[in-house]
């Protein structure tokens, strides 16, 4: 098979949510000696741009976005060895620590955040809900994060993002990462009384600004 | 019906499963099948439909998917499961009326028809953030005041002597008793202090606010209304069951509620209009309900005025009321803020959908119910009038009226406009209406809806 039908059907495999084509034709990228890391980019990221887009317009749903996010996994379970093998690594756009605040056991809103940053490229480490403030802080400098993600539904769960920012400064960390507030109960005067650095209406919005974000501190 | 008893012994003896695989294996995988089996499909044509065979063909997948897929307990991880005979069974015997107040404001709410024509049950506010006990009290008082209200959704007030009352802290305990003992004295002020209470209380996230705010001497009675919410997707947590077991030992009515998620686990508009008629299975069976909240919900523009949501509200409604005669309140989320075109023009969409598809009003709430102090009285006397002119009509009348409704504020969804604050309109000293302005509006708005088909007729 030419390397561009494989990196073609890659790249249908995400837009199908076919585990099996995109496990076959990874495979095949390996047999036929195509780039482990150009089948990814190439051939997998480009059909995850294009879900990511079908979301957007609400052509598609959370119940997809998990569809291609296996998908993409099964691929990378055979790519992501071969890439290692060869000494290289796939660049990802930035590492994400993210959970619902103390007090809050909202989760949808930000599954969804995730699957979009993970179908973006960024590394995420989900910390679930009801997550205790210090959880967000180890872990950020544990895997020397980016960003950090707070989600609260109810107003009277939003203090929880405060207090990570504020736990943040008094430990001198704050400039280190970029925060994220967003939730149902989140509101951008809200995000800018507490001084996060970056509130986002939906999911989306999220992944855009913190794109900018990062590719502006680099 | 199953008793209250043999639902909760479920929790701890239906099959183990990860929150993962419940949403994955199970809830998706299940709905897509039952979409598919049942050929439910969105027509955006009609955002009220009116196909009464539609309608009974989803209740019909309703039930369908409730037995295939139950809801799931995260504290015991493990699914609850129910047959379609015990289903059908909850649904025989479900309330088709429920009675709140005290006084002469003693009145039942019933399940409507499609295309009855009766008065609907007018329910008035919402549970929004107040920043002041004075600007709470008055817009509890200016609710109070609008005669046609039958009950009240009273707003939030989450400070307790100027600091915030954290979710499930001692000060939230305190912050919920005032948010009733404040709301009561409002009602008594405005004359009618037997006006019940039907979201109580939204200061309270937790069962102990609700518990203690339950005590008598707070004004709380068991005829006014105690929520009880599943989290999306189908989640029936601890908590929840805490809140059933307290509100029927003190013989409360129960009001479940639920957000499907437009969007989220349920997909679009088939999945989401299938998952809003099982929460009202999922309420007469595990919540006890007396009466149930819908509020399905757009995930990304957060509001539930959008064309399929105003198909999944009617369509759920009509599916309810033709088949589980159990008395439903509607609550918009609205992106317009209070005062503004788009918050009216949204507001008149969805109860007209609501209406005349059997369901009862909640009025709606501005600014995705966000924006502090945005519950302006006049705003509520508005939705009363447009509720009531909806029940004049039928659905094949108002169709066309909805799509007119859609074109004024369809295209403003993704930006809405920022609306007025109760205190740009009223004075917060005496509560009088000062904002000329917004008055005027408010006429010309009601002479548009008139233009465009809706028979309102301005209240006294």
């Amino acid at each position: 098979m030419k390397e561009d039908e494989i990196l073609g059907k890659l790249k249908e495999s995400i837009l199908n949510f076919d585990e099996e084509l995109a496990e076959k034709m990874a495979q095949e990228a390996v047999n036929s000696n195509v780039d482990p890391l150009k089948a990814v980019d190439e051939g997998l990221v480009k059909g995850l741009g294009i879900i990511g887009e079908k979301y957007e317009n609400d052509e598609i749903f959370l119940p997809e976005l998990m569809m291609a996010a296996n998908t993409f996994q099964k691929a990378m379970s055979i790519l992501e060895p071969k890439i290692a093998e060869k000494g290289k690594e796939r660049t990802i756009k930035g590492i994400v620590v993210i959970g619902t605040v103390k007090g809050d056991i909202h989760k949808i809103g930000k599954d969804i955040v995730i699957l979009l940053l993970r179908t973006a490229g960024y590394e995420v480490h989900d910390l679930g809900e009801d997550v205790d403030l210090f959880t967000f802080v180890d872990t950020a400098r544990k895997v020397n994060a980016d960003a950090i993600g707070l989600s609260a539904l109810l107003t009277s769960t939003l203090s929880g993002q405060k207090d990570v920012i504020d736990v943040l400064s008094q430990q001198g960390l704050r400039d280190k990462y970029i925060i994220m507030v967003g939730g149902g109960a989140t509101t951008p005067e809200w995000a800018e009384t507490i001084g996060a650095d970056l509130y986002a209406e939906n999911a989306q919005v999220t992944v855009r600004k913190l794109t900018e974000m990062i590719e502006e501190k680099k | 019906m199953l008793s209250f008893y043999e639902v909760i012994d479920r929790t701890v003896t239906g099959p183990l499963m990860s929150d993962q695989d419940f949403y994955l294996k199970l809830y998706v995988p299940e709905l897509n099948k039952v979409i598919q089996q049942y050929k439910i499909k969105y027509n955006p044509d009609t955002p009220l439909p009116s196909d009464d065979a539609l309608a009974d063909t989803v209740f019909e997948a309703a039930v369908d998917f409730f037995s295939r897929v139950g809801a799931y307990c995260p504290d015991t991880s493990r699914v609850l499961q129910f047959t379609k005979d015990e289903i059908m069974q909850a649904m025989s015997e479900a309330p088709s009326e429920s009675t709140f107040g005290e006084g002469p404001d003693r009145k039942v709410m019933r399940s409507r028809k499609p295309d009855e024509q009766s008065e609907p049950w007018y329910h008035c506010g919402g549970g929004i953030y107040t920043t002041s006990e004075a600007i709470f009290m008055n817009i509890v008082e200016g609710l109070t005041n609008i005669r046609k209200a039958n009950s009240l959704s009273i707003p939030s007030s989450i400070k307790i002597k100027g600091k915030d009352a954290r979710v499930r802290s001692p000060q939230e305990v305190l912050a919920t008793i005032k948010t009733v003992s404040m709301a009561r004295e409002a009602c008594q002020r405005a004359g009618r202090p037997g006006l019940p209470i039907l979201n109580g209380i939204s200061t309270a996230t937790g069962p102990i606010s609700m518990f203690a705010a339950s005590y008598p001497n707070f004004g709380l009675r068991p005829s006014d209304g105690y929520l009880v919410d599943s989290l999306a997707e189908m989640i029936v947590d601890f908590e929840a069951l805490d809140k059933v077991a307290f509100y029927t030992s003190i013989g409360a009515n129960i009001g479940s509620t639920s957000t499907p998620l437009y969007g989220g686990y349920n997909g679009g508009a088939e999945g989401n209009v299938i998952a809003t008629v099982t929460y009202n299975l999922l309420g007469i069976l595990i919540f006890r309900g007396t009466y149930h909240y819908n509020a399905p919900l757009h995930t990304k523009l957060r509001v539930s005025s959008t064309r399929p949501l105003l198909w999944i509200i009617a369509l759920a409604n009509q599916a309810l009321h033709r088949n589980a005669p159990y008395p439903t309140v509607n609550l918009p989320y609205l992106g317009g803020g209070a005062g503004t075109d788009c918050y009216y023009y949204e507001m008149a969409a969805y109860h007209t959908c609501v209406i005349t598809s059997g369901g009862n009003m909640l009025s709606g709430h501005p600014s995705i119910a966000v924006e502090p102090d945005s519950l302006v009285p006049l705003d509520h006397v508005l939705n009363v009038e447009v509720a009531e002119a909806a029940s004049k009509l039928t659905r094949k009348e108002a169709n066309p009226i909805v799509r007119k409704f859609l074109e004024k504020y369809e295209g403003q969804l993704k930006g809405p406009p920022k609306g007025l604050k109760y205190q740009d309109c009223y004075d917060i000293e005496t509560g009088n209406l000062i904002n000329s302005e917004y008055k005027k509006n408010a006429d010309r708005i009601r002479k548009e809806l008139k233009d465009l088909g809706l028979p309102i007729v301005k209240s006294a």
